[in-house]
């Protein structure tokens, strides 16, 4: 993903839970983090490790608890538990505010000062003591780093969303944080505008030796900027590691369903015949051929990108489908550019994206027949024992 | 009819006339009025930002107490004070009843909860998140409550307004605890009561026209800053 991926410590990541946050080159570290308010717990993580430059997204859905957590880990938010900032623990408010210093956050809103672009930017640098000069010159050059140089002597009502939110980006890249917050930062601002900041902030993320959290719901926005990913569902993490990964073994159905990876399979793998790695036997005895995993219980997902639909069975010479579903059109509805069709089999249900071109040439309205077919290497089955169940 | 015109032009004939009696009440008023005014933001603007950024055990009974002191009566405030500071009261040794002292701690009484009450709603109304953005970028307590009275100073503005037109406007309490004395704690409100009362209708003309020339220039004056902050804002 972005450049500072480069600066992480080898060390191969992995689709389980979050454990190993002693790994050497993490700037902050929490365990046993919990953030309980009116007697409600809104933030509980066993373990989290924010490793030197690398870009961790915390994704999830709304009311997730995606935002406690990030104003858990910068201070914001008073939390039970160990916080590891620097190799110095965070404990008291003095502590918070030490670690408020040495970082930087933006939210979904700007949140501007009501004075001019360049003093908002100059904030946070007299805040931390910097001179006036100082202070002047090091918000100039963040100004630039955002292509907002000109902005500088405006007032907030006279910026639009994306400029405001670049001089809110500016603010926090101008003090030059250890660790830079982001809480949906482009959740407000219209496609254009978000393809361009995203561009700018992973061209600057490259250059900077910064660790980055990145808050989001969008899963496009994380797989876009993301070098590992924390999937949060009710103040907790249930599974960490590096966002490719991830992304191809959700590691719960609640996971899987965000992803939109909606065929979500459960049951035994078996040790693979001649041309599969590996079956995947489901409850009701249909077998799917599947990549190589250790037998036993084990859960898997059919991205529906991977999933190809035919009006006919397809000829044997295609061996690389080795899954074929014969069924009729269950649903289909508009997903953007491309259209979700659902297949439904005598056994097995599957859901798949097709082009609009591809829907008018099958002839696929509801209850017409259809093929599905997927690889065997569309299939990642997971061992049971290793994913979380609450 | 004809007595009202009158007193008018004899009116400004005392105002242009350059009677000094008239200056020395206007100048008192002010200067009472100002100190007070003064000391009740110096006090309570910190202590409404208090209020505002914490919680504790009976903050709504505290104001609670503090939008209920902003409509005290200005005579209930002049009996308390007055009981205070009489000869036989808890700082009747400090002998400052019927002297400009006590006129001024009774204005700081009325204005307190004015300027708490005031400033209090602007800053509960200041965006939590920007109060969080703040505190994001690095501030501590006194640099936060510093960036949050900048942000609600058209506010502010209006408080001191608000607190400055009660005051220098009041009889009830500066009566009860100045004394009304002729040439020691005369304001500008009691004159008018006595020459009213002793048929003097120039000279409360005369003087009324100042109460309400000094009232209407601190507000357009205030007005104008306001206006000014808030296109910058």
């Amino acid at each position: 993903m972005s450049g500072a991926a480069g600066l992480r410590d080898g060390r191969p990541d992995h689709g389980g839970p979050a454990g190993d946050s002693e790994a050497r080159g993490s700037v902050l570290t929490a365990e046993g983090l919990r953030v309980v308010r009116g007697g409600k717990t809104l933030v509980a993580v066993e373990s989290f490790a924010l490793e030197a430059g690398e870009v961790h997204v915390l994704l999830g859905a709304n009311g997730a608890g995606k935002s406690t957590l990030l104003k858990a880990l910068n201070g914001l938010e008073p939390a039970q538990g160990d916080l590891v900032f620097e190799g110095s623990v965070v404990g008291s408010a003095a502590g918070r505010l030490t670690l408020r210093r040495r970082t930087a956050a933006v939210f979904q809103k700007p949140h501007l000062l009501a004075t001019t672009v360049l003093r908002n930017v100059e904030t946070g640098l007299r805040l931390r003591g910097a001179g006036r000069d100082e202070a002047r010159r090091r918000a100039a050059a963040a100004l630039d780093l955002l292509g907002i140089a000109h902005l500088a002597d405006r007032r907030r009502d006279k910026l639009s969303g994306g400029e405001a939110q670049r001089v809110s980006i500016a603010r926090a890249l101008a003090v030059e944080p250890a660790v830079l917050f982001l809480d949906e930062p482009l959740a407000s601002l219209d496609p254009p505008t978000c393809r361009s900041l995203t561009a700018d902030l992973l061209r600057i993320f490259a250059r900077r030796a910064m660790a980055v959290v990145w808050v989001t719901h969008d899963r496009d926005e994380a797989l876009s900027v993301g070098d590992r990913v924390s999937f949060i569902e009710g103040g907790r993490i249930v599974q960490t590691g590096e966002v490719g990964e991830v992304f191809a073994r959700p590691a719960s159905a609640a996971f899987a369903e965000f992803l939109g990876l909606e065929t979500y399979l459960e049951g035994h793998v078996r040790a693979g015949s001649s041309g599969a790695p590996g079956l995947l036997v489901l409850a009701n005895g249909v077998a799917i051929a599947c990549n190589e995993a250790p037998e036993g219980p084990a859960v898997a997902c059919l991205p529906p990108e991977d999933v190809v639909l035919f009006a006919a069975p397809p000829p044997e010479r295609s061996t690389s489908l080795r899954n074929v579903v014969e069924g009729t059109v269950k649903a289909v509805t508009p997903a953007g550019r491309l259209l979700h069709v659902v297949v439904a089999g005598d056994r097995l249900e599957v859901g798949a994206l097709v082009t609009r071109a591809a829907f008018e040439e099958l002839e696929l309205r509801e209850g017409a027949p259809v093929v599905a077919a997927f690889k065997a290497s569309a299939v990642h089955p997971i061992p049971s024992h290793e994913h979380r169940r609450r | 009819m004809q007595l009202i015109w009158q007193g008018f032009v004899e009116a400004l004939r005392l105002l242009f006339g350059g009677d000094s009696d008239i200056y020395e009440i206007a100048l008192r008023s002010l200067v009472v009025s100002g100190l007070a005014l003064g000391i009740a933001l110096v006090i309570g603007v910190p202590l409404g930002g208090v209020i505002a950024m914490t919680q504790f055990h009976g903050r709504r009974l505290v104001v609670a107490g503090v939008n209920t002191g902003m409509a005290a009566p200005p005579v209930v405030v002049g009996l308390f004070v007055a009981l205070f500071l009489t000869r036989n009261g808890p700082l009747g040794e400090l002998r400052l009843l019927y002297t400009t002292w006590a006129m001024v701690i009774a204005q700081v009484v009325i204005a307190l909860p004015i300027v708490m009450g005031l400033s209090l709603a602007a800053l509960q109304q200041l965006d939590a998140g920007l109060t969080q953005q703040i505190s994001a970028l690095g501030a501590g307590r006194f640099q936060a409550f510093r960036l949050q009275l900048l942000e609600i100073r058209v506010a502010l503005l209006a408080t001191v307004m608000a607190a400055f037109g009660a005051i220098i406007s009041e009889v009830g309490a500066v009566l009860m605890v100045g004394g009304n004395i002729r040439g020691q704690t005369q304001v500008l409100t009691g004159a008018i009561v006595q020459e009213t009362r002793i048929g003097r209708f120039s000279v409360a003309i005369a003087l009324a026209i100042i109460l309400l020339g000094l009232a209407f220039s601190a507000n357009f004056v205030l007005t104008a800053i306001q206006q000014q902050g808030r296109r910058q804002a």
